[in-house]
């Protein structure tokens, strides 16, 4: 087995289990800690497909934002609960056949591409990512910059509370 | 590559536990599992594409993934503010325990 068969592996064991720990975790902190593993995880995967600056970009952002915001939500809404939250099971097996049917249906139309895939190499620096973003992607560059203020600007008016 | 067989099964270990799931910020964390395992086919197709002109550009992929995570970012920062601002309301953070919809 090569080297990156192994890294392959060792990063899909460590994205499913923590896919699963997060979902089937009863403890809300072992759940955001699962999924800070999983967004980790996925910074790995964007490692092995030679995406450097999207796996800084993954860590900052979700591991260091996303993770964070979450971890405070827990704490405000988990006071006194003793952080354990319950799988309800009334619906298991309905949403475990919307799961799996979903999983099944779209698998099969990959199942074709699947063997046509080959990796590309390339090496991609923050610089690559910083000409595209200002030259082809600007438009898209400027509308996040929009939304992302947009976003700011909703969050501080849903949780400001009311203080009318 | 199997990476789009993980991907897909992943995205449908988050569904499932969107569609289970009672506690709000458990949802919300099953949904950036979805957004995650929907990136990773994303970038991971972008790298390993077989396009008659030698595949795409790399650089392409990274800014489209960049967007993608910070759309993801503002999804949840949006996400966790409703949350805070529901549960505040209906003094409940389970979802089976919200049933008023004109509260």
């Amino acid at each position: 087995m090569s080297t990156s068969e192994l890294v392959f592996w060792f990063l899909a064991g460590v994205t499913a289990l923590s896919a699963v720990g997060v979902v089937f975790q009863k403890d809300v902190t072992r759940m955001a800690l699962s999924l800070g593993a999983f967004l980790l995880s996925v910074a790995g995967w964007f490692l092995f497909f030679a995406q450097a600056f999207l796996a800084v970009a993954q860590v900052f952002v979700y591991v260091g934002g996303v993770l964070v915001l979450v971890i405070f939500a827990i704490m405000l809404l988990h006071r006194g609960e003793g952080g354990s939250t319950g799988l309800e099971s009334r619906h298991s097996i309905d949403a475990a056949m919307v799961a799996l049917g979903l999983f099944f249906i779209v698998g099969m139309t990959f199942v074709d591409v699947a063997p046509t895939l080959t990796a590309v190499p390339g090496q991609m620096g923050s610089e690559a990512v910083g000409a595209q973003l200002l030259s082809g992607m600007l438009v898209h560059f400027e509308a996040i910059a929009v939304l992302l203020l947009a976003a700011l600007t909703a969050v501080m008016a849903i949780s400001g509370g009311d203080r009318s | 590559m199997t990476f789009i067989g993980l991907a897909l099964g992943v995205f449908c270990i988050g569904l499932y536990g969107v569609l289970v799931r009672r506690d709000t910020v458990a949802v919300l964390a099953s949904v950036e599992v979805m957004l995650g395992a929907a990136t990773v086919m994303l970038v991971g197709l972008s790298a390993t594409s077989t396009l008659p002109a030698g595949g795409a550009d790399p650089s392409v992929t990274g800014a489209v993934g960049l967007v993608i995570i910070v759309l993801a970012a503002a999804e949840a920062s949006i996400g966790l503010a409703l949350l805070l601002a529901v549960s505040r309301r209906m003094k409940t953070a389970r979802l089976d325990e919200m049933q008023e919809v004109n509260g």
